[in-house]
């Protein structure tokens, strides 16, 4: 992995050290989601409250079908809840209409797929650069800017490639940059292992937890890879659509220096 | 800028970037993207061709008109095809040249008639006789002699691509024309109507043939003075002449394309065109809603990573309008190719310059159009499925 120096990537305008403290990056009350109606209806989740402060690298774990995509798919604003209340950095996003939905995700999240889902057509440079353009970034800076991503993810040299020509791990880290692109607050990732092996699963996550915490980013995981859950800062266990345990492992230094009264 | 400013870039920056994808997404799925140009070159090629025969064949029943050298026509009434009607008479001819405006009137026969081939049989022809061969009514395109010829005592100009059908006739042949001895004096390219082809002759010598009257006449042609108006000088005439029925050049050949498209060519050439856009329709749509399923995937990815509706629309305008003047472009130099090859003396292809113009603004609606069913696909996909 390339080392080079955190000059050369884009920096957040807004530093750690403006932040106020206790600062929740997500906070959702109570939120639940229903599938189908009448017979046919199904409950994925059940009234989930679920607060992750900036900074912090969670991941959600719990067997299949217990709601930790759909919970995650809520918090990226690509699914609406049935009820229950939302908000990223103390933006409702309860009732906010469709269509400045797309403007929000922009702002706020950047997204790591299970599949990866890079476009195929474009190289990996144009994938990450792809985001910062819709931000408005002029294409030669975008391009370069996403050049310095990927050479943090250790890609550099992979920059012109297409996904086809990279290995599964290299894809995911080329996802990776992507979502990091333009200094979304949040990172959102679904089964970001799912599709590789032990080895690069756990390579992936570190570089992850590694970029993030350099960059202040709060990470939410969704997995049930029990091989990376010691990167978390803490695990939420969710179970037939409920939270049924949160348990804390060291704090980040992000998340600790935010929960810190002697900061405040 | 704090995490809650909203980063949008203006609509501008998202297009151009949608643009790009776009036309990448084509380029990358090359048997589709040859797939659907192949539609719109073809639905071009069927379309444009069909129409150039149109145009090829409704200037073949026009080019006389136009050829004559008159300003204006004076001919039966309710003339709507170059072809002999009630005759005229001579007193038409004489109201004509005492007509303000007139330079010109002089008669010209038109008539049916068949020359005898050698070795048995007959060919249809259609006779015309003028005065003034070379200033009104006289033949143009010759292969082989000159209008000269016809100022020789019973001479005759044929078609060239007849030469077979009237015997293997050869310059200075002698034929029978309606029992008639004439003289192969010139030949002619191409000047084949929808019906028999065209023979030149002196007016008097086809009244001869045509046991036309020597007072009786098809058409009048008139050319005006050097600053009158063709259509001033038509006005007077009709009004001096009630009986007959008077039109300029434009007019008489408009009436004649009018009368061929209403009664003979527009229902099927209309449909063949018809037909060439509608495959083409049908080819793009299928190909960009396929082409919309096969990356589903990655139209959701673009709608969770920020991508509103209106970009991915330009995302697909872009592509149904590459896709149009791509294949519009091959399609016309295509057709362009072909009408040069299948060019003879019976039918010459035309394709008007402004078609040019036009074929591609109408491929980029008729891909536009096809684009709407891909894009209704789209505008309903869900984001939430990329975690699915």
């Amino acid at each position: 992995m390339s080392n080079l120096s955190m000059s050369n990537l884009p920096t957040r305008e807004l530093p750690t050290s403006d932040l106020p403290t206790r600062e929740l990056a997500i906070d959702a009350r109570a939120v639940k989601k229903t599938y189908g109606s009448g017979n046919l209806a199904y409950e994925a989740l059940r009234g989930v409250d679920f607060r992750v402060q900036r900074g912090e690298f969670v991941m959600l774990a719990g067997p299949s079908g217990s709601g930790k995509t759909t919970l995650l798919s809520i918090l990226g604003c690509v699914l609406g809840a049935t009820s229950g209340d939302l908000a990223l950095f103390g933006r409702q996003v309860t009732g906010v209409p469709e269509r400045k939905l797309p403007a929000l995700r922009l702002d706020l999240i950047g997204f790591i797929f299970q599949g990866h889902n890079l476009l195929a057509s474009l190289s990996a440079r144009e994938n990450v650069a792809l985001p910062l353009q819709l931000r408005g970034v002029p294409v030669s800076r975008s391009l370069r800017e996403a050049d310095a991503l990927l050479d943090r993810v250790g890609l550099g040299d992979k920059t012109k490639s297409l996904a086809a020509e990279l290995s599964g791990g290299q894809r995911q880290r080329v996802s990776i940059a992507r979502a990091l692109a333009g200094n979304p607050p949040i990172v959102l990732a679904d089964e970001p292992t799912a599709a590789l092996d032990a080895q690069s699963g756990l390579l992936v996550t570190e570089l992850l937890r590694e970029v993030s915490r350099e960059r202040g980013d709060t990470v939410v995981v969704v997995t049930h890879d029990n091989r990376i859950f010691h990167l978390a800062d803490r695990i939420v266990q969710i179970e037939d659509g409920r939270i049924v345990d949160s348990l804390e492992h060291a704090p980040s230094p992000v998340a600790r220096a935010a929960t810190s009264p002697e900061i405040s | 800028m704090s995490a809650t400013t909203s980063r949008r870039a203006s609509l501008a920056l998202r297009l151009r970037a949608m643009s790009r994808v776009g036309v990448r997404m084509m380029f990358h799925d090359k048997a589709k993207l040859l797939g659907t140009v192949l539609g719109v070159v073809f639905a071009v090629v069927l379309a444009v061709q069909q129409l150039s025969i149109l145009f090829g064949l409704l200037d073949k029943n026009t080019m006389f008109v136009e050829h004559a050298g008159a300003d204006v026509w004076i001919g039966p009434p309710g003339t709507e095809q170059f072809q002999p009607g009630e005759p005229l008479s001579d007193t038409i001819v004489t109201r004509a040249r005492t007509t303000p405006g007139v330079a010109l009137a002089e008669p010209l026969v038109v008539a049916g008639a068949t020359v005898k081939r050698p070795n048995g049989g007959s060919e249809a022809v259609t006779l015309i006789g003028t005065a003034l061969p070379s200033r009104l009514g006289g033949p143009w395109n010759f292969v082989a002699g000159d209008t000269r010829a016809l100022a020789q005592p019973d001479t005759v100009v044929f078609e060239d691509a007849e030469r077979a059908k009237y015997g293997d006739m050869d310059l200075g042949a002698v034929r029978e024309v309606n029992g008639r001895r004439v003289r192969a004096g010139g030949f002619t390219w191409g000047l084949l109507p929808f019906g028999p082809a065209y023979a030149f002759a002196n007016i008097d010598l086809v009244r001869d043939i045509a046991r036309t009257p020597t007072d009786k006449q098809s058409f009048v042609l008139v050319t005006v003075r050097p600053g009158e108006s063709a259509e001033v000088v038509r006005d007077r005439l009709a009004a001096r002449l009630p009986e007959a029925s008077v039109l300029t050049t434009r007019d008489f050949a408009s009436a004649i394309v009018s009368a061929l498209l209403r009664e003979q060519l527009g229902v099927s050439f209309g449909t063949s065109t018809a037909f060439g856009l509608v495959i083409g329709f049908i080819i793009v749509a299928l190909s960009m809603f396929s082409s919309v399923i096969d990356n589903l995937r990655e139209f959701g990815t673009l709608k969770a990573i920020g991508c509103t509706n209106l970009d991915l629309t330009a995302l697909l305008l872009v592509q149904s309008v590459t896709y149009a003047l791509v294949g519009t472009l091959v399609g016309l130099g295509l057709v362009s190719g072909m009408t040069e090859g299948i060019r003879s003396p019976q039918l010459v292809p035309i394709v008007p310059l402004p078609l040019y113009g036009i074929i591609p603004c109408l491929m980029v609606l008729v891909c536009i159009a096809a684009a709407s069913l891909a894009l209704f696909r789209i505008r309903k996909l869900e984001p939430g499925m990329v975690f699915r």
